[in-house]
């Protein structure tokens, strides 16, 4: 027997495999495919204070190996979350996070301080959207801002708090430094990556909002060197995502010093892929003697 | 009603072309025979590898109950559905569905008005057929640029009265289906038009809707990812601004439903 058990930020999982934020719904989309308590978490779409209409189609565009998105964090808001859909997620035997968005500092203190006590099992604080102006990436790319943010939630809450970084920056490390000081409990990354596509014909861009997130097989060697980097300069656990749709593509991220993955854009692809790439971790372990997953984290650094 | 949906590895039967570039495709798939409702789709995996990485949306065309198997029509537009096209017998895709909110429609014998545009046929064969066994009456106008790119009339002529309108004028009437569309209405009565096509055809179903007094019900296309409602990808705009997920509130919605943009 493998144990692939692993705690994030006091985060108990029986597995290391989440579903990223935005890519599975609120899960009860996926339930009836497969049971939802097979995966280590469930990581929801980013909750704003107030409903949130999200940005104009179209929101979506493919590109090789991946895909452009702008949704502009469209979501029902932080209420109906906690009274209508928390209860439907809470049936299922498995830790739920809860992904969030503010468009300030005070926003963000309000949503930790209305998710505590609901049931959720952590926070994800998105300071990295890409595809809200007001909002997100302004947060995620200033060292100093992302701080401010992250005490102000770890002020409001007694949840575990996992904070979710950009990798639209020139020095990841920094920002994740910045936010560990200020009392993030665990780290996720990569959110996704800014970028756009022309319509040649209309000669126009594609995406109604200009420019959108980069996500799927197409970044993960860019998230793999970002998990590389950051996990060796904190002492917190860190969650890695961008691209993985197997097994092996979660072990580049465990090996590079992820604890636990999460993913993405490949639910789209297959899925049932996140259930497969926990089969396909297991079976690693057998293959390779591997009693426990914490025996691979970070191992293509540690010595 | 969004009912069960899984996903499938799904072996084909039959692939044949039935105009330049259109072909149809013939899957044996039991599970999504069994609970597909006319105007349902599935996200069909086009490729072996990661190119594309999305599935892509095709319309229930046809179901085949007693034989498990079901059928697409589609044209080929893009690599994805390129793929598809070289695909041979016996070969096996993955398939996820049947998928989203199909057309409405009471048992009752009523007058049904089909409206397809080209490939926008796609979804009405499943729904004619379903309508013509519970002893509806139905009209069915075909419109398209050119004969050759009239599909399935001799399929929808079974179901009921068919007539044909092309640009160029080598089948049928000369003209645009929304003109044909228009005297159809003026001249007889209908209780529900059910329509798929692209853009200017949804918007002229949806102007005569109005003006007629008849309710109508549309097909609509989106980029799609998930196909399930979870990455809110899809979403055309409801009459209240608000945003549908065009895969799980639709894809078919009342025409006076939502805004059609551009
Ligand atoms: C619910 C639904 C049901 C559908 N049913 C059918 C069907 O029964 N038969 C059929 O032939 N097609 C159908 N389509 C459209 C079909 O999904 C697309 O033609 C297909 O995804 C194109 O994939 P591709 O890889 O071949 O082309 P791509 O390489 O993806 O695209 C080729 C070109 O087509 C354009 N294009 C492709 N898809 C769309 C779209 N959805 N909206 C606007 N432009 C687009 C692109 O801009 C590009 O220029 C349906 C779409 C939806 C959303
Ligand atoms: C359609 C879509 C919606 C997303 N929405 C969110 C979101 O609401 N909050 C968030 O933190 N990340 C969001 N993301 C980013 C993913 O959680 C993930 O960080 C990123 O896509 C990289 O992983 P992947 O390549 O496996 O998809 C979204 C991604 C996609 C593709
Ligand atoms: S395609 Fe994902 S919500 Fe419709």
């Amino acid at each position: 027997m493998v144990d692939l058990s692993v705690e994030i930020a006091g985060i108990r999982m029986k597995n290391p495999v989440m579903v990223a934020s935005g890519t599975f719904g609120f899960g009860l989309e996926y339930a009836q495919l497969f049971d939802l308590s097979r995966l280590g978490a469930i990581v929801t779409k980013a909750l704003t204070v107030e409903p949130w209409p999200g940005n104009p189609p179209p929101r979506i565009w493919e590109t090789p190996a991946g895909l452009l998105n702008a949704i502009g964090l469209q979501n029902p808001g932080v209420e109906v979350f906690a009274d209508e859909i928390l209860p439907e997620l809470k049936k299922f035997d498995i830790p739920v996070i809860a992904n969030i968005a503010g468009f300030t500092k005070e926003e963000f203190a309000e949503l930790a301080s209305r998710l505590t006590g609901t049931g959720v099992s952590g926070l994800e604080v998105n300071i990295s959207c890409p595809n809200v102006k007001a909002g997100g990436m302004v947060f995620g790319t200033v060292p100093e801002l992302a701080a401010e943010v992250v005490e102000a939630v770890v002020s409001s809450t007694s949840l575990p708090v996992i904070v979710k970084l950009t990798p639209n920056v020139t020095d990841i490390v920094a920002v994740a430094k910045a936010v560990v000081e200020a009392g993030a409990h665990a780290l996720s990354l990569i959110n996704t990556l800014l970028g756009m596509a022309i319509d040649i014909h209309r000669k126009k861009p594609v995406l109604a909002n200009v420019t959108g997130g980069l996500s799927g097989p197409a970044i993960r060697p860019v998230a793999v060197r970002a998990v590389w980097q950051v996990s060796q300069a904190v002492d917190v656990p860190v969650v890695g995502m961008g691209g993985i749709c197997t097994g092996s593509d979660a072990l580049e991220f465990i090996l590079a010093g992820a604890t636990a993955v999460a993913v993405g854009s490949a639910n789209f692809y297959d899925p049932l892929s996140s259930v497969k790439v926990v089969e396909e971790i297991e079976n690693y372990c057998i293959e390779h003697g591997v009693e426990s997953l914490h025996e691979l984290v970070g191992a293509a650094w540690k010595n | 009603m969004s009912g069960f949906y899984s996903e499938v590895s799904s072996q084909i039967v039959e692939q044949v072309s039935v105009a330049p570039d259109c072909y149809l495709l013939t899957l044996k798939a039991p599970q999504v025979a069994a609970a597909a409702n006319p105007g349902q789709f599935v996200m069909l995996r086009c490729s072996t590898g990661y190119d594309p990485f999305l599935r892509r949306p095709l319309s229930i065309h046809q179901v085949l109950r007693e034989q498990g198997k079901i059928r697409f029509l589609y044209r080929v537009k893009g690599k994805g559905t390129a793929w598809l096209s070289e695909r041979k017998p016996g070969e096996r895709v993955s398939l996820l569905g049947p998928l989203g909110r199909g057309f409405v429609y009471s048992e009752k014998k009523k007058k049904g008005l089909l409206v397809g545009a080209g490939i926008g046929v796609a979804p009405l064969l499943f729904l004619a057929e379903e309508l013509a066994s519970l002893e509806w009456q139905l009209v069915t106008l075909i419109g398209a640029r050119t004969a050759s790119q009239v599909l399935r009339g001799d399929a929808f002529s079974r179901c009921g009265a068919v007539k044909v309108i092309t640009e160029d004028g080598s089948a049928g009437e000369r003209g645009l289906l929304l003109q044909l569309l228009e005297r159809e209405l003026r001249e007889n009565d209908f209780d529900v038009i059910f329509g798929c096509g692209p853009l200017p055809v949804l918007k002229g179903i949806q102007e005569f809707s109005r003006r007629f007094g008849i309710p109508a019900q549309i097909a609509l296309e989106e980029r799609m990812a998930c196909g399930v409602g979870a990455c809110l990808g899809c979403v055309c705009q409801a009459r209240d601004r608000t945003y549908l997920r065009v895969c799980r509130e639709g894809p078919v919605f009342a025409a006076d439903e939502v805004i059609l943009d551009g």
